[in-house]
């Protein structure tokens, strides 16, 4: 069964990887080499001696696991190569699938970069002698188990709690915030790093020690200090919490294999909506049509739900989080600039989130403009009025009134380049994404391609910024005192900007999806 | 959008051309993928107020032929026309009197079926009352009233082919362009099915559909065309086809198939 699956993961994996994807799946290999190997020097090379040495591992394992449990969570679903959905029918009892998966979950880059991350404890053990390295081997495969373990036993959860698996969109969102993490990264480890080599923090180095990610420096300090009993005693309670947690992932399998198809959302509309036509302030149109659509799908659909709420929260933690930085309380005041440019990112293949349901714009004649420019308000009116908000809101409760002209001028701007960009981005370069009840045989939904996604997006993001550089040159004229008239204008300066730019950007789009609708539905038919 | 105010039978009479007596011409389609050849060189013709069955076993190119018909498939060579107007040059015109069912795409799946219908209908320019009204009217003929508050996407097979072709049906068309309409329909819905189709081209439209269950082409359709491998091995009046024997041994022997099956597995069951 193992081996079965292994071999299955392999091949997907191996089909999966021609041309594009498996130059992007490269370049995300070798950068997580480059991370594991840091790490292992960090591990490794120090002048600390076996104790600093399991405790940086103890820390370092602490940070790892942390990313898997938490980077899936981002990314929507994690690793789902192989769905357990195609081995339903299979006489097989749960906890066995359970091991499969996990086997065939050992395959791919990140398990084998953790594994390289992991053996530094290796490093550590071999002045102890060879009986701590046993212990060690043992201790890095019950540690790399337990990681990839413990985030599948997540997803599964989580995923049985949201009742949604969502696909690989928001995978590119981990990437955003490995980015942007970078910052108070550095800081944290500025600040860890002396406190962990100089022993100076008894109470950190305890808690990181008592972690489960820290179990096996655990054994591997007692193997080296010969208290065989609770280097054992460690490598055994490692064992215990593996077996656990494939417990815990067959039953959640169970649930998933016989709870249904999931449809992410509320299963009926509801009868006192059925039948009444509601009242709408949308105008009887082709055009009012699509923005009632989709303002009812980005309500309905828990995959637009939740980018939306991503953006959200990433665009209110992010500048929260600098909060506690060098860079001060006014970084809250930003938060609807951060809120406006996460939602454009999110948000970048709208019609890849419809399947091939563009078919139906195709077939209809004219609709193509109605289409697009009713995705375009839509989009605006969900997140104008949150955007708006936050603008007029924070500056005023963090202290920082003086950001309010930058704010204000700089919002409307970015809006209006949002909504260009994403309907633009979202007809230039579409993807098809897993959509329906997520049936599909043996797609390979996880597997390449991120990386491409990361550079659209940050390409995306980078025009967005763009339509805001006259209204910051017009800004900076005002605060220097250069042009003092430039503050107040820049507002309605940045209202133009954003107009122009989502008036120009949407022409652009329908008057191609217009051209290339055929295009557009050929890509996204493929199912993932 | 000026034209979607006229009146929906003024503007029908308007766009068809005089003397355009065919509803569908295709002239010399082809399409490759790659190395794969889906369509080679195929023609047909469509007299108005037909009702026309394009047979032919899975892969021989049904799908690829009808998709590029109607717009949702560029061709790399060929022309087609609906009642005179060509597709890809005149799409306008040519896509205001065809309502089409595609096979295996995906609709707006988290809509209800009578959200669906509306949405479709004032997309077509169609105002709110007259949406709301054929909406009725169509889930209602179509036995989908007990369904609408379901969305789209918890559907049965059945259900989908039926919401989809009443999203063809909306806008009122000349021609209706089906693939597989009774793929995976029970008897009773397939029957309603095919009463509507019969109703409408006894009202003078003209329907143009797929498949592979011979029985109920040559129950349906008064023109077939059979292809194969991309190419029209045969078309014409059912008789004309099928000679004196029946459809399905018209087709296999015009597909040249072999009834597989007799040989081999002998570990099965023994």
């Amino acid at each position: 069964m193992v081996g079965v699956l292994i071999d299955m993961k392999v091949r997907v994996l191996r089909n999966s990887l021609r041309g594009k994807a498996g130059v992007s799946f490269a370049i995300g290999g070798v950068v997580g080499l480059i991370a594991a190997i840091v790490g292992v020097v960090l591990i490794a090379v120090h002048d600390g001696g076996l104790t600093v040495g399991t405790d940086i591992a103890s820390a370092i394992f602490a940070v790892w696991m942390l990313g898997w449990l938490f980077g899936p969570i981002f990314t929507g679903g994690g690793d789902e190569t192989l769905r357990p959905e195609n081995f339903a029918l299979l006489p097989v009892r749960p906890h066995q699938l359970a091991v499969g998966l996990l086997g065939a979950s050992l395959v791919g880059v990140s398990p084998t970069v953790t594994l390289l991350l992991f053996s530094g404890l290796l490093l550590v053990a071999i002045p102890a002698g060879l009986l701590t390295v046993v212990v060690a081997m043992v201790a890095v495969a019950a540690q790399l188990a337990l990681v990839v373990l413990l985030s599948r036993v997540v997803i599964a959860g989580v995923g049985a709690v949201l009742g949604s698996r969502r696909g690989k969109d928001l995978g590119v969102l981990l990437g955003a915030l490995v980015g942007l993490a970078y910052l108070p990264a550095r800081a944290v480890l500025e600040q860890l790093g002396p406190i962990i080599v100089g022993q100076s923090s008894p109470a950190l180095t305890a808690t990181l020690r008592a972690l489960p990610s820290g179990w096996g420096p655990n054994a591997v300090a007692a193997a080296a200090a010969h208290d065989w009993l609770p280097a054992v005693g460690w490598l055994l309670a490692l064992g215990v919490l593996d077996a656990l947690l494939v417990v815990a992932w067959s039953r959640l399998l169970v649930r998933r294999l016989t709870s249904g198809g999931s449809t992410a959302g509320p299963r009926r509309s509801g009868r006192r909506d059925a039948r009444a036509p509601r009242r709408s302030l949308l105008p009887d149109s082709p055009l009012g049509a699509v923005i009632g659509k989709e303002l009812t799908l980005w309500r309905r659909d828990a995959q637009r739900r939740t980018m939306m709420l991503v953006s959200i929260i990433i665009g209110l933690l992010l500048p929260a989080f600098s909060l506690t930085q060098s860079v001060g309380p006014s970084g809250m005041a930003f938060a609807a600039l951060w809120i406006v440019v996460f939602a454009t990112m999110q948000v970048s293949n709208l019609y890849g989130m419809d399947g091939s349901a563009v078919w139906q714009t195709l077939t209809t004649p004219g609709a193509a403009r109605a289409d697009v420019r009713g995705r375009q308000w839509a989009w605006a009116l969900i997140v104008g009025p949150m955007a708006v908000l936050a603008a007029l809101v924070l500056p005023g409760v963090t202290g920082a009134t003086s950001s309010y002209p930058w704010v204000l001028a700089l919002v409307p701007a970015l809006l209006g380049a949002g909504a260009g960009t994403v309907l633009l981005a979202s007809v230039e370069s579409p993807y098809a994404m897993p959509s329906g009840k997520g049936r599909n045989p043996l797609g390979a939904s996880n597997s390449g391609g991120g990386l491409a996604h990361i550079m659209r997006r940050m390409l995306l993001v980078l025009v967005q910024l763009a339509v805001a550089v006259p209204v910051l040159i017009l800004l900076v004229l005002g605060s220097t005192g250069v042009l003092p008239a430039a503050t107040w204008i820049a507002t309605p300066f940045g209202v133009a900007c954003g107009i122009g730019a989502a008036w120009w950007w949407g022409r652009r789009a329908y008057r191609r999806l217009e051209l290339r609708g055929p295009e557009v539905l050929a890509v996204l038919r493929v199912s993932v | 959008m000026d034209v979607r105010e006229i009146d929906h039978s003024e503007r029908l009479t308007e766009h068809v051309r005089p003397g355009a007596d065919t509803a569908l011409t295709i002239d010399g389609f082809s399409k490759r993928f790659g190395e794969t050849v889906a369509v080679d060189a195929l023609s047909l013709t469509v007299p108005s107020g037909s009702f026309f069955g394009l047979v032919g076993p899975n892969g021989a190119g049904k799908t690829t032929a009808l998709s590029m018909a109607v717009g949702l498939l560029r061709p790399d060579a060929g022309v087609a026309r609906i009642f005179g107007h060509d597709v890809w040059a005149d799409p306008v015109r040519a896509k205001e009197v065809v309502g089409v069912l595609p096979d295996g795409l995906s609709m707006p799946e988290r809509l209800t079926g009578r959200e669906l219908l509306t949405y479709t209908a004032r997309l077509r320019g169609l105002d709110r009352g007259t949406a709301g009204e054929r909406a009725d009217e169509l889930l209602r003929v179509l036995e989908l009233t007990d369904a609408d508050g379901t969305m789209v996407i918890d559907f049965s097979a059945g259900m989908r082919k039926k919401i989809g072709l009443a999203t063809a049906l909306i806008h009122a068309p000349k021609l209706l362009v089906l693939d597989e309409p009774f793929e995976a329909v029970d008897p009773v819905s397939a029957s309603t099915i095919r009463t509507i189709l019969q109703r409408f081209v006894a009202a003078g439209g003209s329907v143009v559909l797929s498949s592979h269950v011979m029985a109920l082409v040559e129950a349906l359709c008064d023109r077939v065309a059979v292809i194969t491998h991309g190419q029209v091995v045969a078309a014409g009046t059912l008789s004309e086809v099928r000679g004196a024997g029946s459809l399905e041994d018209a087709f296999v022997h015009l597909v040249g198939g072999r009834v597989g099956g007799g040989e081999g597995l002998s570990w099965l069951a023994s």
